[in-house]
């Protein structure tokens, strides 16, 4: 993991004086609140409903046990002992007092963490594949790209005024577990037809009210000139981005007005006369590389008798293990999905007591590595296949050993009205009815694949755009209702999901996705997942299941 | 009928301005404005007292059952906390008070969102 050095070190602990001194300007009078708003907002404090939020960043999802023991002592401390993982791989405390923040940045800053870059109209925290360093399927750790990324725009000063918000994803895998054509850039690492790595370069993805999936405007960017074409990216859209419409002024709108080839020949133009001159010199690659030392890795065999035998004793692992676990590149190992999803609570919500829990077993059998995944979800990269009945037992005793992993009720959701000032209608109790609905394990399970993400308002955070069935809370007069769409997907085969009718009631959402999976089940071929029944038979019996009342 | 609300400069917490014109953390406790005049004006007054209250808005707020309660769904969750912790909020403090707007009814957009967005 990336260590900071001394300047990382000072430029934090500058950034907290600064703050501290603007917080207690405000409180004495001195600043009012236009004056300081954009300034906490700087330093990821916003106001919602019930209380301040604090928002830290987690660059590219990565954590360690010292790292997620700060985040528990904060949330004992400052908040009311729990945190909230977010799409965007953050932590978001939900009550935190503005008398505190400077406090908890500090805390922050000791163990290398922040909460800059998530909010304002710049580039905002990096995300990456939750399983980097872990899947066999990775050309390049992606990781490496992502440190690069964040340090080369924390604080750009060419880029710290974006006509809109800006997030970049880096995915090195052929499966894609970070949404990446979702991001206003999204960067797959390939091969070229000389073998070399080279990124594809999609650009003008994005979700909220106008949904793209990013076109692609780079087929083989050598990785030696990365920094000089995302300048060039970024300077076409400082320029012609929309800034006085912030719902026209992301880079998708632009993208989406040029089109995809006159905006990738503006770039072309651009990077041009950038030249190598805007490129990271290899030795500072190689010097962010240095930190992301592999994991040493034991020489294992590829069965372990005691997790087949743990498996073959115990019904419950052997249900941790179907759904859980993804394959490791190396013999002997796994990687182990922590779902945040425990039937009847809060998704991505996670105690303090928790979280000394996932740092007491990451210390203890996971090598020291925690990953935050966009599914709310966390990861413990690097598992021995003898370790995993210690680890399921421990998971099991934090309540964390819920093996719903990528089933129906590990379900995304926003905070929505529940905390969240642009709400308009709750999320959280929806996916609360659904995961209910679907409580039962082996019907869960005999259902497979199937996401749902529910957003409470039209920004998106819930990406219910990209999924399977998509759930958005609306506002009729005061009401809350919800809007289902089908057939969405964040991964490899991205796609924005399509209508399926009129919103409905909050009470009326589980029975209707009880009928969609009713409808699934009905005409499923052998092996299909309940995306690959919708392409093949389309909208049609699943509006007729929900909507036959209506006729 | 009115009451006028904001948000705590120093911790965010809900308030709502009282009858003796303090700021107050119970709905119960607020001042009702029948006149909009008046409600307005004291609108305005709030808006000087930077260093206690942030976007101070006026809410609608009608009668019923248990009492007056905020016609909008998201003043009254405001008023109480959030639904899926119960123990979080204003709700955990219990009592006739919450009860009543726990079980109010009642649907209208919320000025303090529209004016959020707007201003956003």
């Amino acid at each position: 993991m990336y260590q900071y050095d001394a300047i990382d070190a000072e430029m934090l602990a500058d950034r907290v004086a600064e703050f501290r001194e603007q917080a207690a300007r405000r409180l004495a009078g001195d600043i009012t609140e236009d004056q300081f708003k954009p300034i906490r907002l700087m330093n990821g404090l916003y106001l919602q409903l019930h209380a301040y939020m604090l928002r830290i960043a987690i660059p590219y999802g990565s954590l360690n046990p010292t790292q997620m023991r700060k985040l528990a002592e904060i949330g004992r401390v400052y908040d009311k002992g729990y945190g909230h993982l977010t799409t965007r791989t953050n932590l978001q405390f939900h009550w935190i007092k503005l008398r505190d923040a400077a406090d908890i940045l500090e805390h922050l800053a000791s163990v290398d963490m922040h909460a800059i870059q998530t909010s304002g109209n710049c580039i905002r925290n990096v995300t990456a594949d939750p399983y980097a360093g872990a899947t066999a399927d990775e050309l390049d750790d992606p990781r490496v790209w992502s440190e690069a990324i964040r340090q080369w725009s924390t604080f750009h000063p060419e880029f710290s005024f974006l006509p809109r918000k800006f997030k970049i994803a880096v995915n090195a895998s052929l499966a894609d577990r970070v949404a990446t054509r979702t991001h206003d850039i999204g960067l797959y690492l390939r091969r070229d037809e000389n073998g070399a790595l080279a990124f594809e370069v999609y650009v003008g993805g994005g979700l909220g009210r106008t949904p793209y999936i990013g076109p692609l405007i780079k087929r083989r960017l050598p990785v030696a000139r990365l920094f000089s074409y995302l300048q060039a990216v970024l300077r076409v859209y400082n320029r012609h981005g929309k800034r006085d419409n912030p719902n026209k002024a992301r880079i998708k709108i632009l993208v989406a007005t040029l089109g995809a080839e006159e905006f990738a020949r503006q770039v072309e133009d651009e990077w041009e006369k950038i030249g190598p001159a805007g490129d990271l010199p290899d030795t500072e690659l190689a010097r962010i590389r240095g930190a992301f030392t592999p994991v040493a890795f034991a020489s294992l065999p590829p069965r372990s008798e005691a997790f087949e035998a743990a498996k073959a004793r115990d019904p419950s692992f052997a249900r941790f293990a179907r759904n859980n676990l993804r394959p490791h590149k190396r013999p002997g190992y796994s990687i182990v999905e922590v779902a945040l999803k425990t039937i009847g609570e809060t998704p991505g919500d996670i105690t303090s007591e928790q979280m000394e829990a996932v740092a007491d077993i990451a210390e203890t059998w996971g090598a020291n590595d925690i990953r935050v995944t966009h599914e709310q979800n966390l990861v413990l990269p690097h598992v021995k296949l003898d370790d995993l009945p210690a680890v399921h037992k421990a998971l099991a005793k934090a309540g964390l050993a819920s093996a719903n992993s990528n089933l129906i009720s590990d379900i995304i959701a926003c905070p929505g009205l529940d905390y969240c000032a642009l709400a308009n209608a709750r999320a959280i109790n929806i996916a609360q009815d659904i995961a209910q609905t679907f409580a039962d394990p082996d019907r869960a399970e005999r259902i497979g694949e199937l996401k749902i993400k529910i957003s409470g308002c039209i920004n998106a955070c819930g990406h219910h755009h990209v999924a399977h069935v998509g759930i958005l809370g609306v506002d009729k007069k005061g009401e809350e209702f919800y809007q289902l769409t089908l057939g969405g997907s964040a991964a490899e085969d991205a796609e924005v999901g399509k209508i399926l009718g009129p919103a409905l009631p909050g009470p009326k959402v589980a029975p209707a996705i009880d009928q969609l999976v009713e409808v699934y089940l009905r005409e499923r071929n052998d092996g299909e997942r309940f995306l690959d029944t919708y392409r093949r038979v389309g909208l049609a019996p699943f509006k007729e299941a929900v909507y036959a009342d209506a006729h | 009928m009115k009451a006028l609300t904001a948000n705590r400069l120093d911790d965010g917490e809900v308030i709502f301005v009282a009858a003796d014109g303090r700021w107050v953390e119970r709905f119960v406790e607020a001042k009702l404005f029948e006149d909009d005049d008046a409600a307005m004006a004291a609108e305005a007054h709030a808006k000087t007292q930077g260093t206690i209250a942030v976007d101070p808005y006026l809410i609608d707020v009608a009668p019923g059952e248990g009492g007056v309660a905020p016609v909008s769904y998201r003043e009254r969750l405001r008023a109480l906390g959030p639904t899926n912790r119960h123990d979080h909020g204003k709700q955990a403090e219990g009592g006739d008070a919450v009860e009543a707007l726990l079980h109010a009814t009642g649907a209208a957009r919320s000025k303090g969102r529209v004016d959020l967005i707007r201003r956003k």
